[in-house]
């Protein structure tokens, strides 16, 4: 009746290890961890919430993660570990999830981690009223949440829903109390969690700080220690400003900062007072989306010649002086859940090619610019990117890309940077030539699914606007299996449909995390498998 | 001498400048109630503005609110409905009115924090980081245009030093004045709001511009009083140069440099929010940039007020201070 799956992953491994490139100064089996001391911690980005259920910043993840923790722990191959809890079942029609718990967990604000708490969590999510936008994805599949004894939760699904153990299994769970607080929304120390850390201040626009839970006990299995957390206290401090960042470690003022721009890393690189470490982001690369239902990009040859024109590998080497990694695919590389190699190589800079299609498709004559004209009319496309968004050197990037159509092809890519509100309104209203964006987690595909679902059925971040027939099957059909080598030959087909095809998007490069920290900062790591920086658990001071 | 004259030697002085001080006090009263007719216009006229601008700004509240978000029509009307903007504008409007008099300002949007407790934990920072950087603004004017007025190589020297902080730009000389006295000689921190330390960085990359532009306003007053008639006379009462320039000269040049001052504070306010973002400091500057941006309308409206309200002391206490430094306007009302 019920299939027990075994905590392996039973998901294609790629290699991982190659993705996360550790430069460390020391070697760290030697010694031994010490507990006690604190540390200070320079990041970039301040939580808009520190509710973590409505916190969708992928950059404020390492600080709430201390805090809040959820049901499952995946690894580095992609499986799935206990944490909160210590198994679970997928029923055979697939449509029923049950979790059994650990029955020795508390919140800091003393109340008892059982089932019950766990289904009041996924029970609120589904109101809009708290959730907002967050109701519409994986919760919004569950029909029931239920807690038939103190350690066993059920969830049971209106259909089969291939991404929900991953969205089910990383939510991080808050205190039932929590849910009466005034805090509820903006988050703070009234909303309670089971992690390592407490919240203890939260200064904003400066830092905030937590202070270690001495009951805690049960870290997930793949932690690097078990027990409490060594550091007696953390504060993350804002520091906005990259530079800042970089002389305020360099100086002593803290002890690790995140967010390194790729000029500052070999300060920390080649100095052996400091260990550097770089990871791969997960999720989409930054990839320059063509609108398929407005302006010159409704063609497709107009489209393929834009891919066919500019040399990435050439563009980001030289602006990124090879710091960076040329994308190729739907997904990157070290999103492991369906990342296809196979992409790579497949196609690329042919300004032959791009000529071609583009004398095809009736753009013949060329303007006193030098741009190619069709009735009078130049071959313009315009690239609409928000300026909050713009960071990591993309303006530049977008220069080169820009300069490269122009010269390769004779293409006009007019670059348009725009305030929040107009971006929103573009946005709704279709009116763009190409948007170039990036996301940064992994999701189990459901990136994929809203990168290329129609607009009109909920696809918010589908840039290229299609709504070709196949894809919306592809998606439902992947969907609604759980037969993980099915799911990945549906979005392989996807993917060379998208870029080989189509051309709805050219990928450009990967985008990254960094860490830096003292040299006598020991065990400051990315996560195994989402790789984001971990949290402060496994970190401890060498005195 | 006997000690009744001395008394009446020393009383005639303190009578004459009680008299003064009354004077200046009745002026200052009906002043200050013309002032608080005019400043609760000013605040209306702040807030109708600011909510007329924000509507008129390009992307409507709830679609940035879900941003990129999944929307359906369920979730666009629990925004509504949670921030009351399904209602008409006009009532919208209204109602913010009647709740801002009752002393609510209602929740931020984006933060999901009671506003009025959120710009009141903010404020206390940004008024230490613009009251330092005044009194560095205003100290770095006086010495160096007391110290230069008249001189010729001295005050083109600072003349030059004032053009190149006024062109230099506040964000540049926070991380240049950080990478010197924090990051290489470990004198001041870098971040935060702790402690005076913390404070002295921030103060003098946003107030040394300022202070820039007002040293070039009184150096040039100064100039103009010393070769006024009187300081001849005070000269010929054998007052040394130091003396004529800070009792007598400073003051003649001191009303256009004071209503500059006043005029500049503003600046410093929205000065104020770079200076945060380098230095990682709390305050107003950075929840005021991204609430327009984010169209977080209560909390745009409470940060209007709170700067009309500040706009209207500061004129007021500039122009009390004119009463103070110019006996021609107090004879005059």
């Amino acid at each position: 009746m019920v299939t027990r799956r075994a905590f392996i992953g039973g998901v294609s491994v790629l290699v991982v290890s190659t993705m996360i490139g550790q430069q460390s100064a020391y070697t760290q089996e030697t010694v031994t961890p010490v507990s006690g001391g604190s540390l200070v911690w320079g990041v970039e980005t301040e939580p808009s919430t520190l509710n973590p259920h409505l916190n969708g910043q992928a950059k404020a993840k390492l600080i709430l993660r201390n805090v809040y923790e959820s049901l499952l722990a995946r690894t580095a191959d992609g499986g799935y570990v206990p944490w909160l809890a210590t198994d679970y079942k997928i029923s055979d029609e697939g449509t029923t999830y049950t979790f059994t718990l650990r029955d020795d967990v508390t919140f800091s604000d003393g109340e008892k981690l059982d089932a019950a708490a766990v289904a009041l969590n996924f029970t609120k999510l589904k109101e809009p009223t708290y959730s907002g936008s967050i109701s519409a994805g994986h919760v919004s599949h569950v029909v029931e949440a239920l807690a038939p004894d103190p350690r066993t939760l059920i969830l049971k699904l209106d259909s089969v829903y291939s991404p929900f153990l991953d969205g089910a299994a990383s939510l991080e769970i808050i205190s039932p109390k929590g849910f009466d607080s005034k805090q509820l929304k903006s988050g703070g120390p009234e909303i309670a969690g089971t992690g390592p850390f407490i919240l203890d201040r939260y200064v904003k626009g400066q830092e905030i700080h937590l202070v270690k839970n001495p009951a805690y006990n049960w870290a997930p299995e793949n932690a690097g220690h078990q027990g409490p957390a060594y550091l007696d206290e953390v504060t993350y401090r804002f520091l906005p400003e990259s530079a800042v960042r970089t002389g305020a470690l360099a100086s002593g003022q803290v002890d690790v900062i995140e967010g390194i721009s790729g000029n500052d890393a070999a300060v920390f690189k080649d100095d052996p007072e400091f260990s550097y470490q770089s990871a791969i982001n997960t999720g989409t690369p930054y990839t320059l989306y063509l609108n398929v239902t407005r302006g010159p990009t409704v063609e497709v040859k107009v489209r393929k010649a834009v891919l066919a024109s500019i040399d990435v590998a050439k563009v980001i080497d030289s602006v990124y002086r090879g710091e960076r990694t040329r994308a190729w695919g739907v997904l990157t590389p070290a999103d492991t859940d369906f990342y296809d190699k196979s992409i790579e190589g497949s196609y690329g800079y042919d300004p032959k090619l791009a000529n071609d299609l583009l004398d095809d498709a009736g753009w013949t004559k060329r303007d006193a610019d030098g741009f190619r004209t069709k009735d009078g009319a130049r071959l313009s496309i315009e690239i609409v990117q928000a300026q909050a968004t713009l960071r990591d050197q993309r303006d530049v990037l977008l220069q080169a890309l820009q300069a490269q159509a122009r010269q390769n092809a004779g293409i006009d890519l007019a670059l348009n940077y725009v305030d929040a509100g107009t971006y929103v309104d573009r946005q709704k209203n279709g009116e763009y030539g190409a948007v170039p964006n990036s996301t940064t987690t992994q999701e189990n595909a459901v990136t994929i699914y809203f990168h290329y679902l129609p607009r009109s059925l909920g696809g918010s971040i589908n840039y290229s606007r299609t709504e070709a027939p196949e894809v919306l099957a592809w998606l439902k059909e992947a969907a609604s299996t759980l037969d993980h080598a099915q799911r990945s030959r549906i979005y392989n087909r996807l993917q060379r449909f998208a870029i080989l095809e189509q051309a709805y998007g050219l990928p450009l490069y990967v985008p990254e995390d960094q860490i830096a920290a003292a040299v006598n900062v020991r065990g400051v790591k990315f996560r195994p498998f989402k790789h984001l920086p971990e949290n402060a658990y496994d970190i401890w001071v060498e005195r | 001498m006997d000690v009744e004259n001395v008394t009446a030697l020393h009383q005639a002085p303190i009578a004459s400048l009680q008299g003064r001080f009354s004077s200046i006090r009745t002026t200052l009263l009906s002043q200050i109630l013309g002032r608080i007719g005019s400043g609760i216009i000013v605040l209306w006229a702040a807030i109708t503005l600011s909510f007329i601008s924000l509507h008129v700004a390009p992307g409507d509240i709830v679609s940035l609110l879900i941003g990129e978000q999944i929307r359906t029509p369920a979730i666009e009307a629990a925004i509504r409905a949670e921030w009351g903007l399904d209602e008409p504008l006009i009532k919208q409007y209204l109602s913010y009115l009647w709740r801002v008099l009752h002393g609510d300002f209602g929740r931020s949007y984006v933060l999901q924090t009671d506003v009025a407790t959120l710009v009141l934990s903010q404020i206390w920072p940004t008024l230490k980081l613009t009251g330092a950087a005044l009194v560095v603004a205003v100290v770095f004017a006086v010495v160096s245009a007391v110290a230069t007025a008249g001189l010729r190589w001295p005050r083109r020297i600072a003349g030059g030093m004032e053009l190149v902080l006024v062109s230099t730009p506040s964000f540049w000389l926070g991380i240049v004045l950080l990478f010197v006295f924090s990051f290489t000689l470990k004198l001041f921190p870098v971040a935060g709001d702790r402690n005076f330390a913390a404070l002295v960085l921030p103060a003098l990359s946003l107030g040394l511009s300022l202070g820039a532009v007002i040293g070039q306003v009184l150096r040039e007053g100064l100039e103009r009083a010393l070769e006024e008639p009187f300081a001849l006379t005070v000269r010929s009462w054998g007052a040394n140069a130091l003396t004529l320039r800070l009792r007598h000269g400073l003051r003649h040049a001191a009303l256009p440099a004071v209503t500059l001052t006043g005029w500049l504070i503003g600046n410093l306010l929205s000065g104020a929010v770079i200076t945060e973002q380098v230095f990682g400091r709390p305050g107003l500057g950075k929840i005021t940039v991204d609430a327009v941006l984010g169209k977080d309308l209560p909390v745009v409206l409470a940060v209007a007020i709170l700067s009309a309200f500040i706009y209207v002391v500061l004129s007021t206490l500039v122009d009390t201070l004119y009463l103070l430094l110019d006996p021609r306007l107090r004879a005059r009302t």
